[in-house]
């Protein structure tokens, strides 16, 4: 394989390994978490690698997976005495324990092949020249092997606690009641997030690794409202910013790992744009629609209340209900539109479906039943909640 | 009393959070069967109680037991409503999955619902009128369906003894009756009902059992011989009748 095709499988498996744990860290409110282990677990790689000298060793990952819950653990306890609320905590032990890393760092290992800059951003380019060789045969970059096996696992425990993840997640009273404790699987999610972040690092250091998590579920959030299909498009985005990030890096000479996050923050701002129901643009129309409905309604409301020409003459509304003219001609016409209204030399009256549907928004308002209004929600905006 | 059956017992019950008890010495008995309310001002622990039976918190002290053994040994008889407010409705997932995790207990870890579960995840809907609902987006759910959706939840665990905490905060008034009404029914087949409950004014038309409680517990027993003044007053203070009135 040559070394460009492999680096990009190395990006694609590590996107694809960050996204499915960081679907349930975005549920579950816990982004920061995330940016709190990807600094801490510094430390256990330095103590792992002081001990072995090898930045691939197993027992750097099982140190700084450690480290990860070590710090939950130490959040949880600062959080638990009731002082200080829970980004606060985390504020104060992310730093500290990475600081306890970066001294370690500076003292003992200036003259090894670990720095700060390696920690925090990672090089991507260079993970092809460090091979995994077995009995003399070089069966490809250790970093590859290192990463698919740890997304081997976490797909392996997705699909096993695939119900107990999506049950604590939503509810964790019913899950603890059903004796799915919500303590393992928390500190279970934590130590496959840990894990993985550990052997992510690496490849993308340990800030962006944040970004790889949380952007993918994030903009999968925007898109869907079913677990399932948010894990899946959570790994599309992540395998599609990956690639991508690459071939950005490779044109601009740039760093993969900071191509690689600003695809990601870019398909994010696409939609959060651009989403159908939850985007930007969606949501202003739908605010848009309903103020014309509501203004709509109080037309409706108007013509019901009073029999007299005067009040229900076209020209005569403007100053009634006291709107726009560009306003008044919107309503008009919707009204229009959906036959709730005809207009007679002028003057407005409601037709019997626009009598009916007023007396059932009227209903609708004073009852607030929502059995009665299902039908119309098709229609309308307005009473979609 | 006595030769009817003890659905749940609580002894010497006492919980703190941070080293403030919240329920203190808690005695109670409820009798196979019932439909009991739990009243008490705000934090008087109500909700608390429920949640040290059903083990979602550690007491300091005292035990609990499900027809005779502890809760651990009887989950599958137990079925629980959190309240409304405690989850995220904006979780990606629909009425009918939701639905569905009221089957989880039975299934274990590892196991996944199959098309038995999902059969008796439509039925739960339908007895609750939200079977054409049951392809829609939770947030997209009015206060009264979600809370519809819950009690589905429960009914398809199909347990002895349902716990609700809540159940009729932030609904509407039809939904309040469809709710009563199936909680009439669980009475009617046997099963015991446990409801937290805010509204004194409803206690006597809903409820045939009563539990007092403020931190201790003042009194508990059928509610035509202990829903009086003398026991209101002793749990809300002498301004009970500004809570009745509320």
């Amino acid at each position: 394989m040559d070394a460009q095709v492999e680096i990009q499988l190395i990006a694609a498996v590590v996107a694809i390994a960050c996204a499915i744990p960081g679907v349930f860290l975005v549920l579950r409110k816990m982004a920061l978490i995330s940016d709190a282990i990807s600094h801490s677990i510094l430390p256990g790689i330095v103590i792992g690698f002081f001990i072995t000298e090898d930045l691939n060793s197993p027992l750097l990952i099982l140190l700084a997976a450690l480290m990860g819950v070590i710090t939950v653990v130490l959040v949880e306890a600062i959080q638990k005495t009731g002082l200080v609320k829970e980004d606060t905590a985390i504020g104060l032990v992310f730093p500290a324990l990475f600081s306890i890393g970066v001294i370690l760092i500076a003292k003992n290992a200036n003259d090894v092949h670990l720095d700060v800059d390696a920690v925090l951003l990672g090089e991507l380019a260079f993970a092809p020249f460090d091979r995994l060789i077995v009995s003399g045969t070089d069966i490809g970059p250790k970093s590859l092997w290192v990463m698919g096996t740890i997304l081997l696992i976490t797909i392996g425990m997705l699909f096993a606690f695939f119900k107990e993840l999506k049950v604590s997640t939503f509810d964790a009273g019913l899950s603890a009641a059903l004796g799915f404790s919500p303590v393992v699987l928390h500190y279970g999610l934590m130590t496959v997030s840990s894990v993985t972040v550990v052997g992510a690092f690496e490849a993308v250091g340990a800030v962006l690794v944040v970004a790889l998590m949380i952007a993918p579920a994030a903009t999968a959030y925007l898109l869907t409202s079913d677990l399932k299909k948010m894990l899946v498009l959570s790994v599309i985005f992540g395998v599609f910013s990956a690639i991508a990030g690459y071939w950005v890096a490779h044109f601009l000479d740039a760093s993969i790992a900071g191509s690689m996050t600003t695809v990601l923050g870019l398909v994010f701002l696409m939609v959060y744009l651009f989403a159908p129901n939850k985007g930007l643009i969606a949501v202003m129309y739908r605010q848009k629609q309903q103020r014309t409905e509501v203004s709509l309604l109080t037309f409706l409301l108007h013509l019901n209340n009073h029999e007299e020409e005067s009040e229900r003459h076209v020209k005569h509304l403007n100053e009634h209900i006291n709107w726009q003219k560009v306003r008044s001609k919107t309503v008009l016409d919707l009204a229009e539109r959906n036959n709730l209204v005809h207009i007679d030399k002028n003057i407005v009256s409601l037709t019997i479906k626009g009598k009916e549907f007023t007396d059932l928004a009227l209903e609708y308002i004073i009852t607030n039943k929502d059995e009665k209004i299902e039908h119309m929600k098709d229609d309308f905006f307005l009473f979609r909640g | 009393m006595s030769d009817s059956k003890i659905a749940i017992r609580v002894d010497d019950l006492t919980v703190a959070y941070n080293f403030k008890p919240v329920l203190w010495d808690i005695d109670l008995e409820v009798p196979e069967g019932v439909l009991m309310a739990i009243v008490g001002p705000n934090g008087a622990g109500k909700s608390t109680l429920i949640k040290s039976i059903l083990g979602i918190i550690d007491p300091i002290a005292g035990s609990v037991s499900i027809y005779g053994k502890p809760y651990d040994k009887q989950r599958k008889l137990v079925a629980y409503v959190p309240q409304k407010g405690s989850v995220d409705w904006d979780f990606p997932t629909t009425a009918l999955d939701v639905v569905m995790m009221g089957t989880y207990g039975k299934l274990g870890w590892i196991k996944r619902p199959g098309a038995k579960q999902k059969k008796a995840a439509l039925e739960a809907l339908e007895k609750v009128g939200m079977l054409p609902f049951k392809s829609r987006q939770i947030s997209q759910l009015s206060g009264g369906q979600q809370q519809r959706v819950f009690l589905a939840r429960a009914l398809v665990q199909n347990a002895a003894i349902y716990f609700m905490d809540e159940p009729f905060q932030g609904v509407d008034a039809t939904t309040e009756i469809a709710i009563i009404n199936i909680l009439k029914e669980l009475r009617k087949a046997g099963k015991t009902v446990v409801v937290v409950h805010h509204d004194l004014q409803t206690v006597p038309e809903y409820f045939d059992w009563v539990t007092f409680l403020n931190v201790k517990k003042i009194a508990t027993g059928p509610v035509k011989d202990i829903f009086n003044d003398d026991n209101l007053t002793k749990t809300y203070g002498i301004n009970y009748k500004v809570a009745v009135n509320q």
